[in-house]
């Protein structure tokens, strides 16, 4: 039964110390990322939402031990990452892969695409000899439908697309299981961004690849994503089927956000949720319930405590004391 | 149809680059109304911005140039008006905002301060005192919580929203006639949008404004737009009323625009399949094909997009509805 789960993160959080003053003392913490818990079966997609300043690349990044956690584990095909020793960990990252945001900051613009896409399979000593590197090099970007000349290229010579397909590439270098997306297509225009969105779902697909999706976007997540989840100032306030999240959201957040997005229909203009406010700062976050100032649904218990999970159905849990029926 | 205020006619833009020189504009035309909004859309490159740019006349030169055309507001042709009187136009009847709020406000003053400015050099009939009051007055419209206190905070101390809505109160302080706003939501938070989206909205109604929208987000388009242009590649590829371009797009890059924005229904991404797309990509300004731009990446391509005739001009299909392709998609 756990086998059928990847990827198992339990009471996840990471809080960021603010020093101040002179001798350099605590003055502050930011939660960024609280108590999250959340499980990603083999195959699937979990997306992950929230507007900025709510911890989705936190949570990325902790999950991959990119940033430290403070508290809580990441099982990652049954072994507990967090306690893991760096070579160990440097073993198991072989498996989990990132694509950033930009393509353009995170390619070497002193390498050629051949030599920023064999580093990983040189360091994770992936091939015997020139000929089998070589062999390798193209079959990745025949993945990512690059020509075979990009081989001899700068990152310069492409365009935000191609950058971001030779990002894929690079990850899918080391034959990973698990990837994070951290808004891979954010940077994209629309037309490119359509086209990396198939190729990510195609490779999924073809290659039997995990991911989890962060995006702001919940257009592109809620299309590629088999479950959403949605944050807000550091915590997991819904998570859902992709479909049911939007038919059939019960977080007032959750119903916020879609609501906002802007749809590409003049003639469907339907009622809109506009919340009042800005993201409160997450150093300061407002007690209780983070979105009472916001909400319009909120109550004299919102303000006092945090909610507990509530399981709807096995695959959709929500925390709110008044979920939208 | 209410007055028309501004109008831009063939309007060419030119860069001179250590490459040669390269067309960012070419042959634009557009007219905006009183009250009315015009959507400008297209994807980076498209020229949509340098447009906007040329109706401030704010083109960068060198290495930028207005090569021909006109930009007729209110009669006079804006790019023959001598730089003093294009001054007081600026600023003043014409008001911009744009993308990002952080790098568009002087860091080392306060935002009333920043807001005061725009009176102190468009109405100099007022005294300080004036002006402090109707800074206040602006930042209140804009909706800002407890505006005397914000008037006194540098813009680091304001959320990129907030920020956007002092932008906003600058580009609306002198009451233009027309608003161009370029991008002004694309660095916010979806909900934060929606707010602004709403505010720009009811000051146009209040106002009577007209504002040039530019955007790559149709759905923002849809929402808030009158008229929409899409661009592609310096020219205009179709021009219609909101509801058609949306229900009966004629240009191919129109439609695949349109069809590659994931939609929400029941249904999860992996029921529906692959999203519809625009293979290829945008192809480089120094190395336009001959004949219509987008051929490489059209469905509808034929030898005559290819051929040497040249490239397609805006042409009317319906009244108000124009398209500059050789086999637009067609009624059907």
């Amino acid at each position: 039964m756990s086998n059928d789960f990847l990827l198992d993160v339990r009471n996840l959080t990471k809080r960021f110390p603010i020093k101040g003053g002179l001798f350099g003392r605590e003055v502050a913490a930011v939660n960024a990322v609280n108590d999250v818990s959340f499980k990603i079966k083999r195959g699937e997609t979990l997306g992950l939402v929230g507007e900025s300043g709510c911890g989705k690349t936190t949570l990325g990044r902790s999950i991959l031990r990119l940033i430290e956690p403070t508290h809580g584990e990441v099982f990652f095909d049954g072994v507990d990452i967090t306690k893991l020793e760096a070579e160990k960990m440097r073993e198991m990252r072989r498996r989990m892969q990132i694509i950033f945001q930009d393509p353009y900051a995170s390619l070497n613009p002193r390498m050629t695409i051949g030599s920023i896409l064999a580093e990983p399979l040189e360091i994770h000593k992936l091939h015997n000899g020139k000929e089998e590197l070589k062999r390798r090099l193209y079959q990745l970007l025949d993945y990512v439908q690059l020509p075979k000349d990009t081989l001899n290229k700068y990152p310069h010579e492409f365009s935000g697309g191609q950058r971001q397909r030779i990002c894929i590439a690079r990850a899918l270098a080391v034959e990973p299981d698990f990837i994070v997306c951290d808004e891979p297509v954010s940077a994209l225009d629309v037309s490119v961004q359509a086209q990396v969105v198939n190729l990510l779902m195609d490779l999924q697909k073809d290659l039997g690849l995990t991911y989890l999706f962060i995006a702001h976007d919940l257009k592109v997540v809620e299309y590629i994503s088999n479950r959403v989840a949605v944050m807000y100032l550091g915590n997991m306030v819904e998570v859902a089927e992709s479909s049911e999240l939007y038919g059939n959201s019960k977080h007032p957040y959750t119903k916020a956000l879609f609501s906002a997005i802007p749809k590409p229909d003049p003639s469907g203009h339907k009622g809109r949720i506009i919340l009042e406010g800005d993201i409160p700062s997450p150093m300061n976050p407002p007690t209780g319930c983070h979105f009472n100032p916001r909400c319009w649904m909120s109550s004299e218990k919102c303000r006092v405590t945090y909610p507990e999970v509530t399981n709807l159905t096995e695959t959709h849990q929500y925390r709110c004391y008044h979920p939208i029926s | 149809m209410s007055e028309k205020i501004l109008e831009v006619k063939d309007l060419v833009v030119e860069f001179k680059t250590d490459r040669g020189v390269v067309t960012a504009v070419s042959g634009v035309n557009f007219e905006l109304h009183k009250g009315q909004s015009l959507g400008i859309v297209g994807e980076s490159g498209s020229g949509k911005s340098v447009s906007a740019l040329s109706i401030m006349g704010l083109i960068p030169s060198p290495p930028g140039k207005v090569a021909s055309g006109e930009i007729i507001y209110r009669g006079k042709d804006l790019l023959k008006a001598p730089i003093e009187e294009m001054r007081t136009i600026r600023g003043n009847k014409i008001a911009m905002i744009f993308q990002e709020p952080m790098t568009s406000l002087n860091p080392v003053f306060t935002v009333g301060n920043q807001i005061e400015e725009v009176l102190a050099l468009h109405q100099k009939e007022l005294s300080k005192a004036q002006r402090l009051e109707k800074a206040i007055e602006m930042l209140k419209m804009v909706g800002i919580p407890s505006p005397e206190k914000r008037f006194n905070e540098y813009p680091h101390q304001l959320s990129g929203g907030m920020r956007q809505r002092v932008m906003i109160a600058m580009g609306l302080a002198c009451k233009p006639d027309i608003l161009i706003a370029d991008e002004p939501t694309t660095a916010l938070d979806v909900t934060i949008q929606a707010q602004i989206l709403e505010l720009m909205k009811k000051l146009q109604n209040e106002l009577g404004m007209g504002i040039i929208l530019i955007t790559h987000d149709l759905g923002v388009v849809a929402e808030t737009c009158d008229h929409v242009a899409v661009m592609y590649c310096g020219k205009i590829v179709e021009k219609s009323d909101v509801q058609t371009i949306f229900k009966r797009p004629q240009h191919p890059y129109t439609k695949g625009l349109i069809e590659s924005i994931p939609s929400f229904d029941s249904t999860s991404g992996h029921a529906k399949g692959r999203l519809p797309t625009i293979e290829g990509m945008v192809p480089s300004l120094f190395d336009l094909p001959s004949g219509c731009s987008f051929q490489d990446r059209c469905s509808h391509v034929t030898d005559e997009c290819r051929g040497r005739k040249g490239s397609p001009h805006l042409k009317p299909l319906a009244p108000d509805h124009e398209v500059s392709c050789f086999n637009p998609i067609g009624l059907t």
